[in-house]
């Protein structure tokens, strides 16, 4: 019988050179000692919270081309951060929801939202100001589309939309859902009523797709992406565009009162000038406007806005 | 041979029909008949043959997956979180797991069977709401910080894992135990002692699984921005590149290889431990696991630069309460609740349907999937294996991208939410099923082809039989599962309970959002005390 196991089964023991309080303390100590030393990494995910550092957390909900805004969007950061003498960090987001809880919160100082999340974020984030938007923000439209199949031509009607399955976007994109829905109302067509309820594709690309599959025969998205896939010649021949909406106020950069606070009373002078500042002339410049698919970036206030929260309000968008 | 023909004939029991499992079979057709109908399946046309092409995009992308350097950079990366936040929220969970089962065995509560109903009861809570949400829910508190994936893998999973510890210290025989307390030890150290060294095995199996299936979670979690694969694969399915998509979930389904292999490699060892009698030494495959994962979960701590800080941060008080004050009280108002009762119809239907899709056809590939004992011809073991690997893309693909792909050929309704959920299930299921038609005896089939059966008769007459006790008993446990992933399809016209969550999230109505958590809690619950009951009848 080997010593360890008379030692186990209860045999005369071996003295051990370590006791046993002494070795879990030791243990401890050299856990509580790792755990401390990486205290000061900062992660691949997460910014270390804005709180002292001379950082400016920058975010965008994911509109447009998501997947190319929030890849490339290091080449804002990179300008902003060289125009501006500032620590400028990109933190990727997902869910339009998930970009107003972290403004609310501080994660992200400067975003850049739509409409009716732009009013959402401010109006939880009391002292938040909105800075500067496109050229074409002032003047934004919406495309109605439709499935070739239901056979409509082009119209400024939209009551003939009310009998078809119908899509819109995100639940809370400005262009995809209350914009367009809003003017469904103003033709008396009950913005929720579609045959089975309205669906909520979750982005632009996903109601072409939908409305071209024609498991939704009608659909409405932003005439910026709409646009775009049209030149691209993305869009699948089996859907065509039935309606434009009236002109509306749509993406803005928001500033979060946090950071005025802790990088001084004049930053919000300073990235509005930033952002206006842009030129289409300049490469590096045109780069960045290139990405917004903007002439320019123009400023912006808070009353442009109240129109949205009006119909928000409505909608039962905002609560 | 005469003593044999005069032994009084042996007494056989008479071959009845089980009342109870008669009930619950005609149950559980009439119910998948009901949501069938619930769906629209028998009101006209469901199916829109229109959109094969868009469906057709998305399956053809599968063979040309992009593999440019740039984007397999980011998928490594993305790769390595994911499985980060896998270890920690695993870690998390197994330790949850050990501190619950105290406050839940009946070791703990003995008699006092009010305090033992109460604190199972509590754990329905965690336990009801799927990672996804609690991930929603802790972005709000906790904002852009790692703990928030960690906790909402962890939080669902302790509770989970509390429950299934506590089972494993309560089965193990009594008597050294109370041989200990008759002697006068103390009750921590009885249990120290006699309770925890057998338990030990299935303990630490579980624990491996737990690992297995919070790497699928922490994708999941991706999707609602904690980082990593699921991110990757979000940013890309929003614009529809399904090369892309595609690349991320070969991504993940090798990510889930690798953790299925190992854990499995793990459970066996557990299963049939090859110490020898004569020599009592630790196994070292298990040892070594033990400390792999050990330093896998310090690696995902300084990885993820995770801090306890944050979670005791001032920031994090006041976001709770911010969120705590306006969702106090849930709101109560009778449109609201006639809603939540008429989705939750919906959602109930959807799982019901998903579940009877998978498992119809989780028994069909079982056998094909199943590795059957002995030799095997080659096409045999090729045709396995691509049935084994087309199970795991099943899975790998997640119920939101099922969902939409689904939506191409079906037209909006219950119907494709419910299919989206079925053919997630089916992975998951199949999977199940094959692993329990690996455990059967396989006795009967051998005789029956030792007879000149041929193989599909010998499945029928030798497997079938007896694999659908434990695959019906799988199903059912992944019914309650269901029931939480219909949050995650919800959103695409499907309806049910999680259309009107996203809705509530999206709009910041915070009452309304605790009136629809308390009702999917509840329903949760419900359908696990079915599920419960039906499996009891089975046994």
């Amino acid at each position: 019988m080997s010593t360890r196991r008379t030692v186990r089964s209860g045999g005369p023991a071996a003295r051990t050179p370590l006791s046993r309080r002494g070795f879990l303390a030791g243990g401890a100590a050299v856990l509580a000692a790792g755990l401390a030393a990486c205290g000061d990494r900062t992660s691949l995910v997460a910014a270390a919270p804005s709180g002292s550092t001379g950082r400016l957390s920058i975010g965008a909900i994911p509109d447009q081309d998501p997947e190319v805004l929030q890849r490339l969007y290091r080449t804002v950061a990179d300008s902003m951060s060289g125009a501006l003498d500032l620590d400028v960090a990109y933190q990727p987001v997902t869910d339009y929801a998930a970009a107003v809880s972290l403004f609310r919160t501080g994660d992200l100082d400067l975003v850049w939202f739509g409409g009716l999340t732009g009013v959402q974020a401010r109006l939880q984030t009391p002292g938040a100001r909105p800075l500067a938007q496109r050229d074409i923000d002032a003047d934004f439209h919406s495309i109605f589309v439709v499935n070739t199949a239901t056979g409509l031509p082009p119209s400024e009607d939209l009551t003939p939309l009310a009998g078809l399955r119908f899509t819109y976007g995100s639940e809370t994109s400005t262009s995809g859902r209350l914009m367009p829905a809003y003017f469904l109302q103003e033709q008396g067509v009950d913005p929720a009523g579609f045959p089975g309820g309205p669906g909520f594709s979750g982005s632009h690309d996903a109601t072409l797709a939908l409305v071209a599959s024609g498991s939704y025969q009608a659909g409405v998205l932003n005439e910026q992406v709409w646009t775009a896939r049209s030149e691209e010649g993305a869009v699948d021949p089996a859907v065509v565009r039935y309606s434009r909406t009236p002109a509306y106020y749509d993406y803005h950069w928001l500033l979060g009162p946090q950071a005025t606070e802790r990088l001084g009373e004049e930053l919000p002078g300073r990235l509005t000038g930033y952002f206006t500042g842009l030129s289409a002339d300049d490469p590096a410049d045109a780069e960045v406007l290139d990405l917004f698919g903007a002439g320019a970036f123009i400023p912006t206030e808070a009353g442009n806005y109240d129109r949205i929260e009006q119909i928000g309000r409505r909608l039962g968008l905002i609560s | 041979m005469t003593a044999v023909l005069d032994a009084p004939p042996v007494a056989r029991p008479r071959l009845h029909r089980v009342r109870a499992r008669w009930g619950w079979g005609l149950g559980a057709v009439a119910v998948v008949v009901w949501s069938l109908a619930g769906a629209g399946l028998f009101a006209g046309e469901v199916v829109n043959p229109a959109g094969r092409a868009q469906f057709g995009r998305f399956a053809s992308a599968a063979l040309s997956p992009a593999l440019d350097a740039e984007f397999l950079r980011v998928l490594v990366t993305g790769a390595l979180v994911t499985l980060a936040y896998a270890a920690l929220g695993a870690a998390l969970a197994v330790l949850l797991g050990a501190l619950g089962a105290v406050a839940v065995a009946r070791t703990t509560w003995g008699r006092r069977r009010l305090g033992w109903t109460l604190t199972r009861g509590a754990l329905a809570v965690p336990r009801g709401l799927h990672e996804a949400v609690w991930g929603l829910l802790l972005v709000n508190v906790l904002g852009l910080d790692p703990w928030v994936g960690v906790l909402a893998i962890g939080l669902p999973y302790g509770a989970v894992t509390a429950k299934v510890f506590a089972d494993l210290l309560d089965e193990v025989p009594r008597g050294g135990h109370d041989a200990l307390l008759a002697a006068g030890a103390g009750r921590s150290s009885a249990v120290l002692y006699e309770l925890l060294p057998p338990a030990a095995g299935g303990l630490l199996s579980y624990s491996f699984y737990r690992l297995e299936c919070a790497v699928r979670s922490a994708v999941v979690l991706g999707l609602i921005g904690a980082g990593g694969l699921g991110y990757q694969l979000s940013l890309s399915f929003s614009s529809l590149r399904w090369e892309q998509v595609w690349s991320c979930v070969y991504a993940l389904a090798l990510l889930c290889l690798l953790a299925d292999v190992t854990g499995r490699a793990v459970r066996r060892r557990l299963a049939a431990p090859r110490s020898s009698p004569t020599r009592l030494a630790r196994d070292r495959v298990l040892t070594a696991a033990v400390l792999g994962s050990l330093a896998l979960v310090a690696w995902s701590w300084w990885y993820l630069a995770v801090t306890p800080a944050t979670l005791f941060a001032e920031r994090t008080r006041e976001q709770l309460g911010y969120v705590l004050g306006a969702a106090w009280p849930p709101d109560t108002d009778a449109d609201l609740l006639a809603s939540v009762a008429s989705l939750a119809v919906d959602t109930v239907q959807m799982s019901v349907i998903a579940i009877a899709v998978a498992t119809v056809g989780a028994v069909l590939v079982a056998g094909v999937a199943a590795r059957p004992p002995g030799r095997m011809t080659p096409g045999r073991r090729l045709l396995g294996t691509v049935v084994r690997l087309g199970l795991l893309l099943l899975r790998a693909v997640p119920a939101p991208v099922w969902a939409l792909v689904v939506l191409f050929v079906l037209l909006p309704g219950v119907l494709p939410g419910a299919l989206a959920l079925g053919v997630y299930s089916f992975g998951v299921l199949g999977r199940l099923a094959a692993e329990a038609t690996e455990e059967l005896d396989p006795r009967p089939r051998a005789a029956l082809a030792a007879l000149g059966a041929g193989p599909a008769a010998g499945w029928l007459y030798g497997v079938l039989p007896r694999a659908t006790g434990p695959v019906l008993a799988f199903a059912l446990y992944r019914w309650e599962v269901a029931i939480r992933d219909s949050v995650l399809v919800g959103v695409l016209g499907a309806g049910g309970l999680g259309a009107l969550l996203a809705t509530q999230l999206a709009t910041f109505d915070w009452g309304a959002v605790a009136t629809t958590l308390v009702a999917l809690v509840l329903l949760t619950l419900a359908v696990d005390l079915v599920s419960a009951r039906a499996r009891q009848a089975l046994r």
